[in-house]
């Protein structure tokens, strides 16, 4: 295979897959949700309900994987079946080729099946002299151009038609208009359907395996898995040990997710159900560990065992949509390859894929099997890390306040030039921001408080500040809008002098060792004054202190309790407005001090997607300002940042902020308004280098603005 | 007379049709039949059927690519609009995947509301489970640029022919 660098250089060329891939996630996006608002209506049941009952299925089956898996093979061998567990591909492979050896067989037509590209199989059979078909046509595709699935469920979306009809072409010495796809379709059923004639096997996967009965569940389009089914003598079944569910009752439930998160249909159109070998023919039942023993006994991974292989994950994600599947996974591709590719195929193919994750948290909200699909690749990136030396020394760098603070000051200094040097080619789709001279803290320090304009709850409270590192330094107009704003609801704002950065920025890239002295220091900073509230601007870091901090610290119970401690006494600066620095409506009503006053709001991705904060901040604007957003496209999808990947992925974070700016684009706002100040630095940069009109703001500074 | 349809017989109708399915109503198997006839000359019947006209070849040459096939559900399902078709034997499957319009003849009265009642039935029918299948509409890829094409594999039209005759 390809090397990751080149598959993803590769694809970062191609303008064309990012933009069938946008397209079908959009499309997908619409279909999918008005399926499952159907299904919740109709079941009574909350997605999340749905979703949670039938995870709840896989993790007991799971628990007692080797009680389901006797009782699976003792039931399907009643019914004529032969059922083999197999412990390494290797041993997969052997078996198939060893029968197909005793029984004469030369070739084999195989149904869409996972398992058999993970053990790569046509490779090895190919080496044994048998000849393997595809009759998927997606799949088929593939093996004409010798490429990988590039997704799940569609395993050929990246190929164009053009492409399509070249290989057609070629393989049926006939000539293709690639316009008229039904016309291709029909020779592709045409030129497949000998093979099933005179293949000795038939091979498919399994998308379940029904204990009680011994059945075998396949959910398909096409008919071809019938077919591979019906006419050769032998049928070999290849599918893993996670597989395995008790009843036709879970089956069914398993349907109800499986077909609207993959294609969006309610139903596939074909759902075949086999027990036994037919009369005169053979069945193998190949169970596959290949790594998933060993994922069941890993605390932090076991969950992804659940996994149904729908496809959602990729359907969402930002990343995946800028470069697809073959750079955006290994063999398994999206967020679930990023998370089994380790365990199936090797960390060091996982690791170049996981880089690329922006850690939006989009894929967990629609897994229809509740994978924590974000913090296992996290968790795995720091396990795996091999960060370049750049990389290492910033942290190590950034990791110190002293040494971040006068790079600060340097930087300060040199900023007027830097900005007008030009970037390194890949990077020229954003601007350097400009380092302004004073630091949040100085700025804050020398101003006398805001006066109150309203009596609150927060008349009588105390507020540490938490400014954030980035925004200290970079946007210290956001956190002194902040100050002023709690100021102005009668709270006395304190900010820390010892505070610095809360880790994310390490935790992010995998040098968790880093993240846990950085968080310690800021646990430190923040106890001081136990009795303050603790208040920070930067979504991000609120989310890190909830989320993250209790995962970083697991290992460590007395910081992980301190963690926990300052975790509780702290809000999201609109949170806190919300409640306890709750203005009255209206209160910031006043013509701003500058610019005209539309807006809209990017709804910073996880503070959506992990946190399910949704309109919080449009909800706040409007209430306070008395003027309602205007509408944006995508407001929850990720504008990009995430954390190193702009940098090291640069096409990454262009593709994906690309997305984002042409939906501010369709918006008449002269403001675009966001929640983290990672987002207002990443919009802004790239708004300034495509010359947008709009200015991009804090949401603190732009309802500061309007303080009398 | 005016003809009553059950709440069930219409839920199952519109979920099939959106699923690109069609939708006859015949009150004898005569009128199925003369139905399938009037479409194609030579229909070709998997077995057992009361359709005596009607050809039931006993080989995959002699049923692939042929123009109209008829078939039996055991039941239909009204939530999702599909058809389960019990298929032990292989020549019944290539009369439901390999002729290009496929009617398949389903009793008004064996429509079941909902796909767990249909899993509830198949998990009480050792032999049904033998192999059996839930067609939803025709045979279909978008593997192509995504682009939807009907009649891959499987047939092209799918037509559920609901027979509003009861049980003798
Ligand atoms: S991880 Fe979840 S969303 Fe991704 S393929 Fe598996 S089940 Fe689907």
């Amino acid at each position: 295979m390809t090397s990751f660098t080149t598959r993803y250089r590769r694809a970062a060329a191609d303008p064309h897959l990012r933009g069938g891939l946008l397209d079908f996630q959009r499309s997908w996006r619409v279909s999918r949700d008005g399926q499952m608002a159907r299904l919740e209506e109709r079941s009574g049941k909350s997605f999340d309900q749905l979703r949670g009952e039938f995870a709840q299925t896989k993790d007991d089956t799971l628990a007692r994987l080797d009680d389901y898996i006797a009782e699976f093979r003792e039931q399907a061998e009643a019914a004529g079946a032969t059922v083999v567990e197999v412990e390494t591909a290797q041993d997969a492979l052997e078996y198939i080729t060893a029968i197909c050896r005793a029984r004469g067989i030369d070739l084999i037509v195989k149904s869409k099946s996972m398992v058999s590209e993970e053990i790569e199989l046509n490779h090895h059979l190919e080496a044994a002299n048998i000849r393997a078909i595809e009759t998927d046509l997606g799949e088929w595709l593939l093996q004409l151009a010798s490429e990988r699935p590039s997704h799940l469920v569609m395993p050929a979306i990246h190929q164009r038609r053009e492409r399509v009809a070249a290989l057609l072409g070629e393989e049926l010495e006939q000539e293709f208009d690639p316009d008229d796809i039904p016309a291709m379709v029909a020779s592709a059923r045409g030129g497949l359907r000998e093979h099933f004639l005179k293949a000795g096997a038939g091979l498919t996967g399994a998308n379940a395996l029904i204990a009680e009965t011994g059945s075998i569940m396949l959910v398909t389009n096409e008919g071809n898995a019938r077919l591979v089914t019906s006419l050769p003598k032998i049928h070999f079944v290849t599918a893993g040990i996670e597989k395995l569910i008790p009843s036709w009752a879970d089956a069914q439930r398993q349907l109800q997710l499986l077909p609207r998160s993959a294609t969006a249909q309610h139903l596939s159109t074909y759902t075949t159900c086999i027990t036994g070998a037919q009369p005169g023919k053979e069945m193998h039942i190949i169970l596959l560990d290949n790594g998933r023993r060993s994922m069941a006994a890993d605390p932090q991974i076991a969950d992804a065992l659940r996994c149904i292989r729908c496809g959602a994950c990729a359907n969402v994600c930002p990343p995946y949509q800028v470069v697809g599947g073959h750079a955006f996974g290994h063999i398994y591709t999206g967020a679930i390859g990023l998370v089994n590719t380790p365990f199936h195929h090797g960390p060091e193919h996982a690791a170049g894929p996981q880089s690329l994750c922006v850690s939006c948290g989009a894929c967990a909200e629609v897994c229809p099997v509740d994978i924590p699909l974000p913090e296992q690749i996290l968790q795995l990136r720091s396990r795996n890390a091999h960060a370049p030396l750049w990389e290492r020394l910033a942290l190590q760098f950034w990791a110190r306040p002293r040494w971040f603070r006068l790079g600060a000051r340097l930087g300060a200094l040199a900023s007027p030039l830097l900005r007008r040097l030009p970037l390194p080619p890949r990077h020229r789709w954003r601007t350097l921001p400009p380092i302004p001279g004073r630091t949040a803290r100085q700025r804050i320090a020398a101003r006398r408080p805001q006066p109150p304009i309203a009596a609150t709850e927060a008349g009588e409270r105390n507020v540490s500040l938490f400014l954030q590192c980035l925004t200290d330094t970079l946007l210290p107009e956001a956190a002194d809008a902040a100050a002023r704003l709690l100021e102005a609801a009668g709270a006395r704002v304190y900010v820390p002098p010892k505070q610095h950065c809360c880790g994310l920025p390490a935790f992010d890239a995998g040098d968790w060792e880093t993240a846990r002295r950085m968080a310690k220091q800021t646990i430190t900073a923040l106890e001081e004054h136990p009795g303050r509230d603790i208040v920070t601007p930067a979504a991000s870091c609120q989310i890190a202190m909830q989320r993250h901090w209790p995962q970083l610290l697991a290992d460590d119970p007395p910081w992980r309790a301190r963690g926990e401690v300052i975790a509780r006494r702290s809000y999201d600066l609109a949170e806190y407005l919300e409640t306890t620095a709750r203005l009255p409506d209206g209160a910031l009503a006043g013509p701003p001090n500058d610019a005209d006053d539309s807006y809209a709001v990017h709804r910073f991705c996880q503070g959506s997607n992990v946190m399910g904060w949704d309109a919080r901040v449009e909800r706040l604007v409007a209430r306070l300002t008395g003027a309602e957003p205007e509408p944006l496209r995508e407001a929850a999808t990720c504008c990009g940042f995430g954390g190193l990947t702009s940098i090291t992925a640069p096409e990454v974070g262009q593709g994906i902020l690309e997305r984002k700016l042409d939906c501010v684009a369709e918006t008449d706002a002269e403001t675009l308004v966001t929640n983290n100040p990672g987002c207002v630095l990443h919009l802004r940069a790239g708004a300034e280098a495509r010359r947008m009109p709009h200015r991009t703001q804090h949401y603190a500074e732009y309802l500061a603005a309007r303080l009398p | 007379m005016t003809i009553v349809r059950s709440p069930l017989v219409t839920e199952f109708e519109t979920t099939l049709e959106a699923a690109q399915g069609e939708i006859a109503r015949f009150d004898s198997w005569a009128a199925l039949a003369s139905f399938a006839c009037s479409l194609d000359l030579n229909p070709v019947a998997r077995s057992g059927l009361p359709l005596d006209d009607i050809e039931t070849p006993r080989s995959v040459e002699a049923i692939a690519d042929r123009p109209v096939g008829v078939t039996q559900a055991a039941l239909a399902v009204a939530e999702t609009g599909s058809l389960l078709l019990v298929e032990p034997d292989p020549l019944d499957r290539y009369v439901s995947l390999l002729t290009r319009h496929l009617i398949v003849a389903v009793r008004e009265e064996d429509i079941v509301p909902t796909l767990a009642d249909a899993f509830g039935w198949l998990a009480a029918q050792p032999r049904a489970a033998a192999y059996a299948t839930f067609v939803t509409g025709p045979s279909r890829t978008a593997d192509i640029e995504r682009s939807l094409t009907i009649g891959v594999q499987g047939p092209s039209r799918l037509t559920a022919a609901i027979l509003t005759e009861r049980r003798p």
